[in-house]
């Protein structure tokens, strides 16, 4: 993958991104926490499966009450994560490499163990008196929900120090910041540039949605919030032009549109809904959740990109479904009450999906050829479990597992000093499923995803192509077109632009994915499944399959024909 | 290239007619070489090369509608490739030689055809028929519009036609909105509506429903009942709900678009009983089953208002009946049918081992989605002007209808 270049300023429209975190990758100084040292160290491996940026979850100086979202000093590293110096390091490592490394960027709050916080608390008269929200009552914005509803009664806490009442969207002890005030925002705006003078490609936007408050408001959404995000791109476009901002808004999408603004607000935005209906039509066997949602997703600006995902650190939510189909998620996917977390599933997806890996083909096939950049989440590769047995959300953030030895090669340390204790269970444990075993298997999951990975790599069109969902008569099979949107956008859009290859092989890689049109046809059922597909307008071209390069029969006016197996997916180029 | 002078049809249209299945069983009449035809009405849509017209033509006692193309000799065959059966003879107009063809063997012709119809309103890169039927001929065009192009004639505005567009102006947006309309002389030509591509029959959707409970189906004679087993993943419920609320949604439009009679002596149904939880009888869909509704990426669509692209080759048999006044109820007790006959049908598909169990889950499985579904139907703002009677009531009304139509042997549908 020495190949690969970083790109330009477009790069993460096609680029695939690898969420981790680094307490949980590899510890490199025994002490029982993953650190920078110990990721670098692991940079081999990430390109080698070939993965473009990796998306780092707080390494922040954090009392860890959520998961180091509860940040304690912006402009810092947690001395167990290393040190800045060392994060340096890993950035330029990886950029050698043509990686990418963006990070989380927790706007919204702090730790009550912040200074600002500390000092805002002190008095009522202090320099940051006014950085949170502060007021001598909790009746203010009765229309916001809670949001963590299992831990937190009320968005208000008292506050005894200063006697008064101060506000959290999260936990409480997460007061919010105030972006009313200048400072608050100039503060905010000196952290983007001290990590970007580091070096890192851009942020992950923690809780955009809720920067802005107003009375009468739900204090979601709000145009003082798209105003301060608006700020930060153009502060992020003046100290590093291709640095990117993805928007995490857990809203619909017609609602997270707007955040991509005009192309100068965020490059980048989650489309929460999709995830869920992505498990939810494979478990229905039919594909209409998963059409449906398409056919609500407005058009985004030119420039931007959704972020799609199958599993993230934090819960499978299901804020943006019906009650029905929450119900339903329940009843499939979570049965033990265990496994469920605020309005949510606290599970991985290996073992989501019952360990069935044609379940995790399929839905990776999904994730990779769906609109968008995906995002994968650290140990999916490997169909590492969770343990639910763990409190809030570390269930799905335990030890990557490396390889069968003591503590699964996460760590030299003694179990017991472990951040949290690796899988150990006879199906998931690092015994069974790791690293060193799946690479040694040519015909592991992690193998296959890494071929995918590459043959995505080849076709633009996964990235920045049109989709058109192909009418088929039966509900099980979903079956799309990703095609370049006009033949200069692909050219312009696809070549030095962007993160892709540019020496000659990888450059006649690109050429043959060129202005291609890609058909791809999953069958979402556990049973083998007829489909007859729609494709007249194709009459004549030639489906080639592309993993193994099989031409199948050639389209004819009369609806093509096709057989998938148990959970099959077939991905053609359709040559002419 | 262009004519003022276009072919004589009359003296070829008896022996293509009597070479077409659907006009030999529209005058029950097989195996005659020629049939005497006579054309008595014509519309030139084309004159220019290829030309095009709509012919009507008497034969017997039924009146039908041929759309004719023309091209040069030395052109044409190409054109037509092998579908010789199209050809009607040669003829001239006044370029010389033309050979005289059913239009919509010409894909030119055919995208030409969705121009005239429309008016010029509509235009389409691309069309192929997609259903040939006794009536009519159904045609596709970019996968956004559909066409019914009648082929037998009917002397009165059809009833489709008049359903469709009532319930258009009505403002029941569940089914497939007309577009265009072709009238002349009082006679129905053909009916443009839209198109919805990806849409599947309500009965795809319950059989994946009942493929992926009945896979739980247990060889052994105790088998967990449907209570434990659970619903199966491909739960059809919420589905049913939302059909439910379609359906209610369709006879309220019914009733603003025809109005209400009163409910005829005798109750809901031929059964008689539970008429009293019925107000007013309405303009029933009355062919309401499976394969009549289809789920769409916006939710449920209702066909079958005499009939749609949308369904099968095998459901081409949809009613073209009357309109017909009749309890609303009537309409939801045949989707319950329905419902019964794919479940039937399911269990009839497993192993004789398995059988036995696949029935008692099959039971609580149509239990759960007639409840859904009536449920769905019954919280319909409005529809108690209709159905004004209580749940029990109307779960009583039903099961009477459905033993009814048990009796007369099931709903056709499913």
């Amino acid at each position: 993958m020495a190949d690969r270049q970083l790109g330009g300023a477009r790069w993460y429209e096609a680029a695939v991104f690898y969420e981790l975190l680094p307490r949980s990758f590899f510890d490199s100084n025994a002490d029982g926490i993953g650190d920078f040292k110990g990721l670098t160290a692991r940079l081999d491996y990430l390109e080698w499966l070939g993965v473009d940026c990796l998306w780092l979850l707080p390494f922040y100086p954090s009392p860890l009450r959520d998961g180091g979202y509860d940040v304690s000093d912006f402009m810092s590293v947690a001395p167990e994560c290393g040190s800045v110096e060392d994060l340096a390091a890993l950035v330029e490592d990886a950029h050698r490499r043509g990686i990418r490394i963006i990070s989380d960027l927790v706007m919204n709050h702090t730790s009550d163990q912040h200074p600002w916080f500390a000092e805002s608390r002190s008095s009522r008269d202090n320099r940051k008196a006014d950085w949170y929200m502060w007021a001598d009552d909790d009746q203010g914005y009765a229309d916001v929900r809670v949001i963590f509803v299992d831990a937190e009664p009320s968005n208000w806490t008292f506050d005894v120090p200063r006697q008064q009442y101060y506000w959290h969207r999260f936990f409480h002890h997460q007061p919010d910041l105030n972006y009313d005030n200048p400072d608050v925002v100039e503060a905010m705006l000196g952290v983007v540039r001290f990590w970007l003078d580091i070096g890192l490609d851009g942020f992950r936007l923690d809780a955009a949605a809720y920067l802005s408050k107003k009375e009468g408001t739900t204090c979601e959404n709000l145009p003082a919030t798209h105003e301060m995000l608006k700020r930060i791109r153009r502060e992020v476009d003046r100290h590093h032009a291709d640095a990117v901002l993805l928007a995490e808004v857990n809203q619909w999408p017609s609602d997270v549109v707007d955040y991509f603004g005009d192309s100068d607000e965020c490059h980048m935005a989650f489309h929460f809904p999709l995830m869920p209906r992505m498990f939810m039509a494979v478990r229905r066997e039919q594909r209409f959740p998963i059409t449906e949602i398409l056919a609500q997703t407005p058009p985004i600006p030119e420039g931007c990109q959704w972020g799609i995902f199958l599993r993230n650190h934090d819960e499978l939510t299901l804020e943006m479904v019906t009650e029905d189909d929450r119900d339903f998620m329940y009843a499939e996917y979570a049965r033990d009450p265990r496994m469920r977390r605020n309005v949510g599933i606290r599970r991985r997806l290996a073992t989501l999906v019952g360990n069935d890996r044609r379940v995790a083909e399929l839905l990776h096939a999904l994730l990779l050829s769906l609109p968008g950049a995906p995002v994968l989440y650290y140990g999916d590769e490997i169909l590492m479990g969770d343990n639910i047995y763990l409190g809030d959300r570390d269930t799905v953030r335990t030890p990557m597992q490396w390889t069968p030895d003591r503590n699964g090669g996460f760590s030299t340390a003694d179990f017991a000093q472990l951040y949290l204790p690796p899988l150990m269970d006879p199906v998931h444990g690092y015994q069974a499923v790791n690293v060193e075993a799946e690479r040694r298997d040519s015909s592991s999951f992690l193998h296959w995803l890494k071929r995918m990975l590459q043959v995505r790599r080849q076709y633009p069109e996964f990235a920045t192509g049109s989709l058109e969902v192909l009418s088929a008569d039966n509900p099980s099979v979903l079956a799309y077109l990703r095609a370049p949107r006009s033949r200069s956008e692909a050219i312009l859009g696809n070549g030095a632009d962007r993160g892709v290859p540019t020496t000659d092989a990888a450059a006649a890689d690109e050429e043959e994915g060129q202005g291609a049109t890609v058909l791809c046809v999953h069958n979402l059922s556990r049973f083998a499944q007829p489909a007859q597909l729609s494709l007249a307008r194709w009459g004549g071209a030639t489906p080639v399959e592309l993993l193994g390069r099989v031409p199948f029969p050639p389209v004819a006016e009369t609806p093509y024909s096709l057989t998938l197996p148990p959970y099959g997916i077939y991905w053609f180029e359709l040559r002419e | 290239m262009s004519s003022g002078r276009v072919p004589d049809f009359g003296p070829l249209v008896g022996a293509y007619l009597a070479r077409q299945d659907w006009a030999q069983s529209a005058l029950g009449s097989f195996g005659a070489t020629s049939l005497p035809a006579q054309v008595v009405d014509v519309e030139v849509l084309r004159t220019e090369h290829p030309g095009m017209a709509s012919v009507i033509v008497q034969c017997r006692d039924c009146t039908f509608h041929l759309v004719l193309g023309w091209r040069p000799v030395t052109v044409a065959p190409g054109v037509l490739g092998a579908q010789s059966d199209a050809v009607l003879g040669p003829g001239w107009d006044s370029t010389g030689e033309v050979l005289v063809y059913a239009a919509l063997a010409d894909s030119e012709l055919v995208v030409r055809l969705l121009e005239s119809v429309s008016g010029g309103g509509e235009r389409a890169e691309r069309g192929r028929v997609v259903q040939s039927l006794v009536s009519h001929a159904s045609l596709v065009y970019d996968d956004r519009l559909f066409m019914k192009c009648y082929r037998v004639i009917e002397p009165r505005p059809r009833p489709e036609v008049e359903m469709v567009w009532r319930l258009d102006a009505a403002g029941f947006n569940h089914m497939l909105a007309p577009v265009g309309h072709w009238q002349r002389n009082g006679r129905d030509l053909a009916l443009v509506r839209e198109f919805v591509p990806g849409a599947v029959e309500g009965l795809a959707l319950a059989r994946t429903s009942l493929r992926d409970l009945l896979a739980r189906a247990d060889s052994t004679n105790n088998g967990a009942p449907f209570a434990d087993v659970g619903l199966a993943g491909g739960d059809l419920g919420p589905e049913m709900r939302r059909l439910g609320e379609t359906t209610a949604r369709m006879h309220l439009a019914l009733a603003t678009a025809f109005g209400t009679e009163p409910l005829p002596r005798g109750g809901v149904g031929a059964a008689g009983g539970g008429g009293a939880v019925v107000a007013s009888a309405v303009r029933v869909h009355g062919d309401y089953h499976l394969r009549r509704v289809m789920r769409t990426d916006s939710g449920w669509l209702v066909a079958g208002f005499g009939d749609d692209p949308l369904m099968g080759a095998a459901a081409g048999a949809a009613s073209q009946g009357e309109g017909r006044f009749a309890s609303p109820l009537e309409d939801v007790a045949d989707l319950c049918c329905s419902l019964q006959i794919a479940a039937a049908e399911a269990v009839a598909l497993q192993t004789r081992s398995t059988r036995a169990h696949a029935g008692v889950l099959a039971q609580g499985w149509l239990e759960h989605n007639i409840a859904a579904f009536v449920s769905g139907y019954m919280s319909m703002a409005g529809i108690e002007r209709l159905i004004p009677g209580t749940r029990p009531d109307v779960d009583l009304a039903l099961s009477v209808l459905r033993s009814a139509r048990d009796s007369e042997g099931g709903s056709e549908g499913a």
